[in-house]
Formats: C-alpha cells, sequence, structure tokens
C-alpha cells in the first residue's frame, strides 16, 4: 500500500494528474485522416511532490520504493481527487532521491503510473 | 578497516544533504501499452551527495586521510549513512540477525506506541540474564546512539547493549523511548546493539535504531538492509577544498555504493 503522511493524506499541493490516450493518426494525401486508438484506455499517471516531511514519513517512501524494487513491483493506488481505487500501478522511474535541508525538512518528489492491465 | 569520519560534533553529515536510490529495471512494452518487466537487483545504486562547511582541521584532516587511504575512488570505505538506522529488520527480531540468547521468548504482534501492532513482547523466563542483539560491521569506536521504546507492566528497568557498554534505564507501563548514546574506547571493527532482561522480565519493544550519531533522531523502520554500507566509494578522484580562514573549510563531495563492484 502506498505509504500515506503524518496527517494521513497522499499528497500536498500542488498535484499533477495526467490522463493519457494513446491515438494513431493516418493523413492521407487529399488530407483526411483515420485515427485509430492503439490503447484500449485511458492511464493514469500522478506526480507526488512532497516538502516539509520529517524522517519517518521519508523512510516509509524509501521503504516503499526498496519494496517494489523500484518501477519492477504494482501495488494498488486510491486516487486522492475521487477516491477511485487502481488496482495495477507503479513507480514511474528507478530512482527515488530525497533532499533533507534541516530536521523535518525533507523533499522528494514520486510519480505513480497506472499500467495496462 | 577505512570508515567514513564523524565530525567533532558526532554527525557525518551536515544538512542539506540528498541521497538516491537507483534501481534498474527492465522494460518491454508493446504498442498497445502492455508491460513485461524484469527487476535486476544486483544493479542498485545508493549514492549521497554531501555538503560540509565551517570544518575544524581536524576534521579536515580526517577527511583527506579517508580520501587518501581510498586513493579516490579506487577502493571502498564503510560509510553510515546519516539518515538512515543502521540496524537491519528493526521491526522483524525474529530474523536471523538479531541474536537471541537461546531461552529469551519473543512474541510478534504487540501493539506499538505508533498505533500499529510491530512490538515485541520479550520475556526472560530464567534465572539468567538474557540479550537480543545486532551486530553490524562499522567501528566501535564512533559516537554511536541506541534507541528504542519499550514498557512494561511487571519490569521497572531495561539494559540497552552499546558494544561493551551496559546502560539501565527505567522503563513503565507507558511507552517511553530509552536512548543510550556515547562513544567506547573500543578499537574492534563491529559493534552490537539490543538490550538485556533481568531474570523474570517482560518487556514490550518497539523500534529499535542505532544511529552513528550523539542523539536520537526520528524512529525509521529498515527491511533487510539497515543503514551500513561496508561497500561505499568516493565517486570522484578529486577532493576541492575551500578554506576561507584558520580551521575554517568546506568542501562537497559525493559518495556511492554498488554492490556489484
Amino acid at each position: 500500500m502506498f505509504p500515506l503522511l503524518k496527517t494521513g493524506a497522499v499528497m500536498q499541493y500542488p498535484a499533477k494528474r495526467t490522463l493519457q490516450f494513446n491515438t494513431d493518426a493516418i493523413r492521407f494525401l487529399d488530407g483526411t485522416e483515420q485515427r485509430f486508438r492503439d490503447n484500449p484506455s485511458v492511464l493514469h499517471r500522478w506526480t507526488i511532490p512532497l516538502d516539509l516531511l520529517d524522517e519517518a514519513e521519508l523512510t516509509a517512501l524509501d521503504q516503499f520504493f526498496v519494496s517494489n524494487q523500484g518501477r519492477f513491483g504494482s501495488f494498488e493506488f486510491t486516487d486522492p481527487w475521487d477516491g477511485t481505487v487502481y488496482p495495477n500501478c507503479s513507480l514511474a522511474q528507478d530512482t527515488f532521491a530525497f533532499q533533507l535541508s534541516g530536521e523535518m525538512r525533507g523533499k522528494t518528489t514520486v510519480t505513480v503510473c497506472e499500467n495496462r492491465t | 578497516m577505512i570508515y567514513f569520519p564523524q565530525l567533532s560534533s558526532g554527525a557525518t553529515g551536515q544538512f542539506p544533504m540528498t541521497r538516491r536510490r537507483e534501481n534498474r529495471t527492465v522494460v518491454n512494452q508493446s504498442r498497445q501499452g502492455y508491460q513485461v518487466k524484469l527487476a535486476d537487483a544486483a544493479a542498485a545504486i545508493t549514492d549521497w551527495h554531501l555538503s560540509f562547511e565551517e570544518m575544524s582541521d581536524q576534521e579536515l584532516a580526517a577527511l583527506e586521510a579517508l580520501f587518501q587511504a581510498a586513493e579516490g575512488r579506487l577502493t571502498p570505505f564503510t560509510f553510515l549513512d546519516p539518515t538512515d538506522n543502521l540496524l537491519a529488520w528493526s521491526e522483524q527480531q525474529s530474523q536471523p540477525v538479531w541474536q537471541a540468547s537461546t531461552l529469551l521468548a519473543l512474541t510478534a504482534g504487540v501493539a506499538d506506541p505508533m498505533g500499529g501492532t510491530a512490538a515485541y513482547q520479550v520475556s526472560n523466563p530464567t534465572t539468567a540474564t538474557l540479550t537480543l542483539q545486532q551486530s553490524i560491521s562499522a567501528p566501535a569506536s564512533l559516537d554511536y546512539c541506541l534507541s528504542l521504546y519499550a514498557r512494561s507492566n511487571q519490569s521497572t528497568a531495561l539494559w540497552l547493549v552499546r558494544g561493551s557498554e551496559t546502560d539501565v534505564r527505567a522503563i513503565s507501563p507507558q511507552w517511553t523511548r530509552l536512548i543510550s548514546a556515547g562513544q567506547l574506547p573500543d578499537t574492534a571493527d563491529s559493534i552490537s546493539f539490543g538490550i538485556a532482561l533481568a531474570p523474570g522480565s517482560i518487556v514490550d519493544v518497539f523500534g529499535m535504531q542505532a544511529e552513528a550519531q550523539i542523539a536520537a533522531s526520528l524512529y525509521k523502520q529498515t527491511a533487510e538492509t539497515g543503514g551500513v554500507y561496508p561497500n561505499a566509494r568516493f565517486r570522484d578522484d578529486v577532493l576541492t577544498i575551500t578554506t576561507v580562514g584558520p580551521s575554517r573549510h568546506s568542501c562537497e563531495l559525493d559518495i556511492v555504493n554498488v554492490e556489484y563492484l
């Protein structure tokens, strides 16, 4: 399960959510187009910038990254916008970095993406 | 053993510091967006960017001595992550890294002070003192801080084991964070941390944490690896030092831990 902050929240503002379709378009000599979908449905992606975290919150995210082996593992993610549960999600990157600029001043960004099921 | 030195404050790093973990996953993606993934755990890299300001002559000399002993990025040294708990499996005392005396009884799933059930009940049914310890491969001569949460309805004291030193701490039915910190006159290449229970004691324990510093920070849960990196190296062959006055030095450096090297 994706770790929650001490407040119980998943994200902080400004948070970003991306919806992605994948459409192929073939354009003919007369200017007409034929379009078709490459992917059967939309895929979601959440960019989660986190600031002013304490070390325990950072460690929880770090342990989550380690247990998932970066973008290899999959997990269930609840969209904080609407509460929809996406059962097959992964971390989007093989890298997890954080900066500590002082006590309880940790900063990091995590990106979660929905996998095609 | 060559190891990354502590500052005179007992700290290994200064703020700001950055730690980055990098894994390698081989991904084969189809046109429809389906993915087949293969993890390559052996290729994992951890690196730190450390900035030091206002270092004294002695602190700089220790850092330079390490850089020369390691010959830049050539040879590895032991690095104790200043942002992590040095003990592995901090919430699974049944793992082999924990050395429990034979007759010590451990019961998992006890309510912990963070609202979970990750605490352990540790009981000593014998007439001798029994211990639960974990040994790490790190120089015993550094400053260390052992911390843990404990409570007991029956016992009033618990011994904290930090290398060759044992500190007794009072406990009560309420969860209390116990701390044992300091430096030992010991030149061994390993050090043990844990608890010792008097005969007949029953104690609930949670969140054992060892850090290479003089005070405890917030508890950090660990799994199969703690914050001890015996195969760390300097990332660069160059160490640049800026001196702005007598005994006022600063530098920035990158340390990388790559298991496959």
